[in-house]
């Protein structure tokens, strides 16, 4: 992944954000990452002011994005991410606690282009986060129009 | 609710119709008692009429004997032809029985049983009298014959035999016309008898309709306010039926969102444990580099430090696995709570044996074997089945003791709706007390030494209620277990939105 791509992080749980952000340092990537704590937060960052997303035009973004919010759900954010001209060609990663088989569904059918579940297990969690780190080192990510 | 049918609609006549019937019943029995009754009365009154006519024409006959006798003694006397003496004799000879009859026919009324002896008494007299003329008049005394009957002797016997006769005729006649009416008054009796018969029964059959039509009725609003009731409750079950899975429902969901919740914060304390004993190492590294340039070789104060450090980390870690499990059980829990049922035609042998060979190889490690008797095909949830079988031989194998060979069965016994499935075992058995316990999430029974959770029952139970049956528990301690599963043959297909 080239060095131009920001990662916007959507994580409500500092200490969640915090051991993500490790891990994934511990995996090579240095590219910077946003982190945004709620729903609210990362929709006005996403769309800009006039909500239309234009203001990313030109930026490359991978989203890493918590289903679990307080003020909304995950699978919102990934609709309007995913029905918005500007960015819906930017990859999803939903990393999320919830292992439902209904809202994995339901991810991949709104666009969502990766699905991972956040193992309790430290060790496993360590691993799967660095290895989505190696992961975002190879993937091309397209900049929004 | 019920209570109110009897008192809503009209009372229904529970006891009309049966006393109806017994009066019925009891006028038909009086009324031919009655009548048979009567009618041999009135055959008594008849033969009684005809035996008074009989005694009157027996008093004519024996009246007319004698007469018949005194002509044949007149006409003898007179003609002095022996012819006329044969009827003499044949008329006095007819007398004796004639009087016996008489007296016979009478032996029931004393007073004409002794006018009978008047009567006897007096003939014998008018036949001695009437004898001694003949006599003479045969000797050829003929003046003597005359004599006799000229003294008026035989003709004052007569007129008083013919007196008494009357008395007699008098008195029968009198019986006669008592028994005429007697007998009169039994047709009459009949008559009225019958007549009040037919008007009772009329009026019992009257009552009996209209009682049975009142009951009727009764009967068919009774009919309509319960069908009103029926839906009525019917639709309260519906409603409480939706409550109840509704709170189920919300019970499933909180119980999913704790649990999932709870995971976060895990995650971070695991996240961070394992940051810090990372951290532990470097902060290690680096105090072993400044000692070194210090010039401190007493390592001994590190190293205790160190195993302190270890230790905390132990438990904290250890800890967090364990609550891991717990919380993923009450997940798992709810999951299968919330989880759609298919009910599908399962074979339960090819089920069990299916389950049996998952357990093998541990049944010849510890010498065991089981035997799966003949089991119905119910129409179920597959999977939900496979978890409880699976749970309970799985636990059946697990508690097996070793210091005997280990047995486990699985039997079924069918009934109309339902089957009743058993697996058994000789294992160690589960205390009395714990009975019910085992059967709570996270709770186990005897000595902890098996790995578990103390889910797998929790489980079960779970399943076995969502698919409307019920699990029970049969144990010795010591001796073995048997787990009786009973479960509807046929699992209702879910109603939509109910999950």
């Amino acid at each position: 992944m080239v060095n131009h791509v920001t990662i916007v992080m959507i994580e409500d749980d500092e200490g969640h954000a915090r051991l993500i952000e490790k891990n994934i340092r511990r995996a090579g990537v240095l590219n910077d990452i946003v982190g945004f704590k709620d729903g609210t937060t990362a929709l006005a960052h996403l769309f800009g002011p006039d909500g239309s997303g234009a203001v990313n035009a030109g930026r490359a973004l991978l989203v890493l994005l918590d289903l679990n919010l307080p003020d909304m759900t995950g699978v919102e954010i990934l609709k309007r991410i995913k029905e918005n001209e500007h960015l819906r060609r930017s990859p999803v990663v939903v990393l999320t606690t919830t292992d439902d088989k209904t809202e994995i569904q339901r991810c991949y059918d709104l666009g969502a282009n990766v699905y991972v579940t956040k193992p309790v297990n430290y060790e496993n969690f360590a691993n799967a986060i660095r290895q989505l780190g190696l992961f975002f080192s190879v993937i091309q990510v397209p900049e929004a129009k | 609710m019920i209570s109110k049918l009897s008192s809503a609609g009209p009372r229904l006549t529970h006891f009309g119709q049966p006393t109806l019937l017994a009066v019925g019943f009891a006028l038909l029995i009086a009324i031919s008692g009655t009548s048979i009754w009567l009618v041999n009365q009135a055959r008594g009154d008849a033969a009684a009429v005809a035996h008074t006519l009989e005694v009157e024409n027996t008093l004519s006959s024996v009246q007319l004997f004698l007469r018949r006798a005194e002509s044949g003694q007149r006409g003898f006397l007179l003609t002095r032809d022996q012819s006329y003496l044969r009827l003499f004799s044949a008329s006095s000879s007819s007398l004796g029985p004639g009087i016996d009859q008489l007296r016979k026919l009478v032996a029931d009324n004393p007073a004409q049983v002794a006018t009978v002896d008047t009567i006897s008494e007096m003939a014998g007299k008018k036949m001695a009298e009437m004898q001694r003329t003949v006599d003479f008049g045969l000797q050829g005394q003929w003046e003597d014959a005359l004599r006799v009957v000229a003294s008026d002797e035989g003709e004052n016997l007569m007129r008083s035999l013919a007196q008494t006769v009357q008395g007699m005729k008098v008195e029968e006649s009198r019986l006669l016309t008592l028994r005429t009416a007697s007998a009169t008054q039994s047709a009459n009796w009949l008559l009225y008898v019958n007549l009040f018969g037919v008007v009772a029964i009329i009026t019992v059959a009257a009552i009996a309709v209209h009682l049975s039509q009142r009951n009727t009725r009764a009967l068919r609003q009774a009919h309509a306010a319960l069908s009103v009731i029926n839906e009525d409750l019917e639709k309260r079950v519906e409603e409480r039926t939706a409550d109840l899975q509704e709170a189920n429902q919300e019970i499933q969901t909180f119980a999913y969102i704790v649990s999932h919740d709870l995971r976060s914060p895990l995650v971070n304390i695991m996240g961070f444990t394992s940051e810090l004993e990372e951290l532990r190492t470097d902060l290690f590294h680096r105090l072993e580099a400044l000692r070194t340039r210090a010039g401190d070789t007493d390592a001994a104060q590190d190293q205790e430090l160190a195993k302190d450090f270890d230790e905390a980390f132990g438990f904290i870690k250890a800890s967090i696995i364990k609550m891991d499990r717990l919380i993923k059980a009450i997940l798992d829990l709810s999951r299968q709570g919330r989880s759609e049922l298919q009910p599908v035609p399962v074979d339960m042998r090819g089920l069990v044996d299916g389950i049996a060979a998952t357990v093998a190889h541990q049944l010849i490690e510890r010498e065991a074997r089981i035997e799966i008797g003949p089991l119905p095909a119910i129409v179920s949830d597959r999977m939900a089945l496979e978890q409880i079988f699976t749970n309970l031989i799985d636990n059946a194998v697990k508690y097996l003791r070793t210091d005997v060979p280990g047995r486990i069965e699985v039997q079924a016994v069918e009934t109309s709706a339902y089957v009743l499935f058993s697996v058994s075992d000789n294992g160690r058995g589960i205390d009395p007390r714990d009975r019910g316990r085992v059967f709570e999430l996270f709770r186990r029974s005897g000595p902890q030494d098996r790995p578990g959770e103390g889910i797998g029952l929790a489980h079960v139970r779970t399943l076995v209620r969502r698919l409307g049956g019920s699990v029970l528990l049969d144990s010795q301690l010591g001796k073995g277990t048997t787990f009786k599963v009973t479960l509807p043959k046929t699992l209702a297909a879910q109603r939509k939105g109910e999950e």
